[in-house]
């Protein structure tokens, strides 16, 4: 299995460290780059021979929220082409079809329970990583 | 020899001698007599001799150069002599032709002619007989034959005749006699009564429609010939003031003079009008034309004309609309008063100014224009414009034009009505802005449940996160209830997340006409009963195929399931049964759920629609269920309701609308 490198776009402190407990308790050997908002994942995909294979994004976030950061992403010749998977508690309509309409890669419900949530993840790294990505 | 004897006769001798010679004297003188009578007599004849030739030859050039034909035949029909007229008008070259006349009849004439010959001998002459015949040149003549038989010594010899062309009088009389019928038809149909009387006041002629305006119930060829001095008493019953009509003929009558458009109203509201026109003839009076006209249409029509006028004037004059009128040049000819109420200028102000140029506001001039652009073509139009009045005020007025033509057709302006609409204007306007606002807040509102029930629900996530990883790290550490208050925990946070998907799903029902689906609820029922986990000891039953409704899917879904999912949850009997089914109103659907179970006391029965009112509390009731279902039964223009018994079980009514 291809080891990913991660860029996990999230304000909550807990839901940083659900992911990297996931990873560990899963045993798997992707690479997690942590954010907290989009202003620093900018700052982070600024370096153009580091970038990540995909973006886990949560929509609800201070400053630029997510859909306005999806839109920075998508407009950028080179970073409109990493898949981007929306990672979020909104079920919001509204929401969803405005992603799908800008570009993304996959829309994933944070479920209430921790086991889900394993599950969900493992399902969805296991996905991308037997995905073609595009070569940095 | 006596002396005696001789003397006695010598004296006789005498006698005789003288007598002798008085006979011999009156012969003599008788002899003259006669003599003389003989050479009067001669030269009377002679006279008489030449009168005759004269008289005869007379005649004869009568005869020839008579117009008419005249025609001398023999016993059988040869002509023997005929005079010019006869030759041109039998079509012969000459005089001197050997024709029998009988050829000149045709075939259906043939025994007439016969018959008429038999009587012409008989009687010695025939005085106006017709007939067709051919002529030589072919002709068809209609001929009028005066005819004699010419006698010699007594015995029949020849007959002649006078033979004259009727052909175009008989034409001329049947026109004649046709254009009378179709006077007589005409006056027969007259929508006006006619009625004709001579000088002694007998009817010569009257109509249809006259008998129909006096109710005479005969036809009018019945009563000509009858007295008319009283008809007009034996009329005037009919007329609203008898004796006035009685009076007002008598007069005219006597004074036979010419009177025209006398009005007479009868009782049952008829009004006629009258018209007499005597008749004179080299200034002899010879009778009088009575002609009647029923003008009760007209008169009620010019009246109700009149009256519809004045109301119309009244309404015009009162109306709260202003009314302007203009030439063709927009200048202004007539307003109402509420005109000038609405634009502040007297009318001495406006008559004659140009409209156009008074009132829009510069923006507005444009519009305008166009407008005045299409009722050059014919076009009425309404729209909308601001204008500003005297004071300056800007208003906005509703203006309705229709071009104005006069009798001819031709367009000679425009009459507009106007209404001052700022007042509605405004609400509008302020209607637009506050259902802007309205719209804005409510998806405000909907963006803010659906923050609230993320920032909500992530800490939630997050408890339940931690407790599970206190759970994980601390396995073989944990006593048992340790482990019980963690479960707990869990629990707790789990009823608190749906308790705010519920909130969440509640505030967001709302009625989007656009999204709305022909929702065949069989198919949804049916799929949602093979979904939802039913208990074995449950039976569902759908009683009645469920109809197909306009709707919402998802939400009529969701009706349905909270209302089984409660009948299985609170199901309390062994052999649990849920029966759905549907009744068909005029315009809505009733279905119903029953269930055998633990039923529901009465007075909670309105109760439990409302938010947060769980009977039982529960794990997995947040007390919502019952208030979504309600709230999408209404925006399905429906209601609910509930029958129960405690123990017996429980029927949910619904309705949604066709």
């Amino acid at each position: 299995m291809k080891t990913l490198t991660i860029l996990l776009i999230e304000d909550d402190m807990i839901e940083v460290m659900k992911l990297n407990r996931t990873i560990s308790s899963l045993q798997l050997n992707h690479k997690i780059i942590e954010a907290i908002n989009g202003e620093e994942a900018l700052k982070i995909l600024e370096k153009k021979d580091e970038l990540p294979d995909i973006i886990l994004l949560d929509l609800n976030m201070p400053k630029i929220n997510g859909i306005e950061f999806l839109g920075i992403l998508k407009n950028d010749p080179i970073l409109k082409y990493i898949p981007t998977i929306i990672l979020t508690t909104s079920n919001n309509q509204r929401d969803l079809l405005e992603c799908y309409k800008i570009g993304i890669a996959g829309y994933v419900l944070k479920p209430l329970k921790y086991e889900e949530y394993v599950s969900k993840i493992e399902k969805l790294l296991a996905y991308w990583s037997i995905n073609e990505l595009k070569q940095i | 020899m006596s002396q005696h004897k001789i003397d006695i006769l010598e004296r006789a001798l005498a006698r005789e001698k003288a007598a002798r010679k008085q006979a011999e004297k009156i012969l003599e003188d008788k002899a003259a007599e006669l003599y003389d009578t003989k050479h009067k007599l001669e030269k009377s004849y002679s006279e008489l001799q030449a009168l005759l030739n004269k008289t005869d030859s007379q005649l004869q050039g009568v005869f020839e150069n008579i117009v008419d034909a005249y025609v001398i035949i023999d016993l059988f029909g040869y002509i023997l002599k005929m005079n010019d007229a006869a030759v041109s008008l039998l079509g012969f070259k000459h005089n001197k032709e050997n024709f029998n006349l009988m050829n000149m009849v045709p075939p259906n004439e043939v025994e007439r002619v016969q018959e008429t010959f038999k009587k012409l001998f008989k009687e010695g002459a025939v005085t106006n007989f017709h007939v067709n015949i051919i002529t030589k040149t072919n002709q068809n003549l209609l001929v009028h034959i005066n005819a004699s038989v010419i006698y010699d010594q007594g015995i029949a010899v020849a007959a002649q005749g006078i033979v004259r062309d009727i052909t175009k009088e008989k034409e001329a009389e049947r026109q004649l006699i046709e254009s009378e019928n179709r006077l007589a038809i005409l006056i027969q149909n007259l929508e006006s009564g006619v009625l004709l009387e001579d000088e002694n006041r007998k009817i010569v002629l009257t109509n249809t429609k006259f008998c129909e305006l006096f109710n005479i119930p005969v036809s009018p060829d019945f009563l000509v010939g009858q007295d008319c001095s009283h008809s007009a008493e034996q009329s005037k019953s009919l007329f609203e003031d008898p004796e006035g009509f009685v009076s007002r003929i008598n007069d005219i009558v006597k004074i036979k003079k010419k009177v025209l458009s006398d009005e007479v109203k009868m009782v049952n509201g008829t009004i006629l009008e009258r018209d007499y026109i005597p008749i004179y003839e080299k200034n002899t009076y010879k009778g009088h034309l009575w002609k009647y006209t029923d003008v009760t249409l007209n008169r009620n029509y010019r009246k109700s004309l009149e009256t519809q006028k004045e109301k119309y004037g009244n309404i015009i004059a009162n109306m709260d609309l202003g009314l302007i009128e203009v030439d063709n040049d927009n200048k202004i000819l007539l307003t109402n008063q509420s005109f000038c109420e609405m634009s502040g200028y007297s009318e001495k102000e406006l008559i004659g100014k140009i409209g156009s140029d008074l009132f829009p506001i510069e923006e507005d001039r444009g519009k305008l224009n166009d407008e005045m652009e299409n009722r050059k073509k014919g076009q009425s139009n309404s729209y909308e414009i601001k204008i500003k009045t005297k004071k300056g005020e800007i208003r906005h007025w509703l203006i309705s034009v229709a071009p104005n033509y006069n009798l001819k057709g031709e367009m000679v302006g425009a009459i507009a009505i106007s209404l001052d609409i700022t007042d509605i204007k405004n609400l509008e306007l302020q209607k637009e802005r506050l259902l802007g606002q309205l719209a804005k807040s409510n998806d405000e509102l909907q963006e803010y449940a659906h923050i609230v029930s993320h920032d909500l629900k992530s800490p939630l996530r997050s408890i339940n996160a931690l407790v599970s990883w206190l759970k994980e790290d601390n396995k073989d550490k944990l006593d048992k209830t340790s482990l019980q208050n963690f479960n707990l925990i869990e629990e707790t946070v789990e009823k608190m997340e749906q308790l705010i998907s519920d909130i969440l799903m509640y505030s967001s029902i709302s009625s989007d006409e656009n999204n709305k689906e022909a929702v065949n609820l069989n198919e949804v029922v049916t799929d949602l009963i093979k979904m939802l986990y039913t208990p074995e000891f449950i039976t569902i039953n759908i009683i009645k195929p469920l109809p197909e409704i306009n709707g919402y899917k998802t939400k009529l879904q969701q009706v349905f399931q909270n209302l089984i999912c409660n009948a299985i949850k609170f199901m309390d009997k062994e052999n649990g049964i849920i029966n759905i089914s549907v009744e068909d109103f005029d315009d809505y659907y009733q279905f119903s759920i029953q269930d055998n179970g633990i039923g529901i006391e009465e007075q909670f029965h309105d109760k439990i629609f409302k938010v947060f009112h769980s009977l039982k509390k529960s794990k997995d009731s947040t007390g919502i269920g019952l208030s979504i279902v309600q709230k999408i039964v209404q925006l399905h223009e429906g209601k609910i309701w509930l029958e129960s018994k405690i123990n017996q079980g429980t029927t949910f009514y619904f309705t949604l609308k066709k």
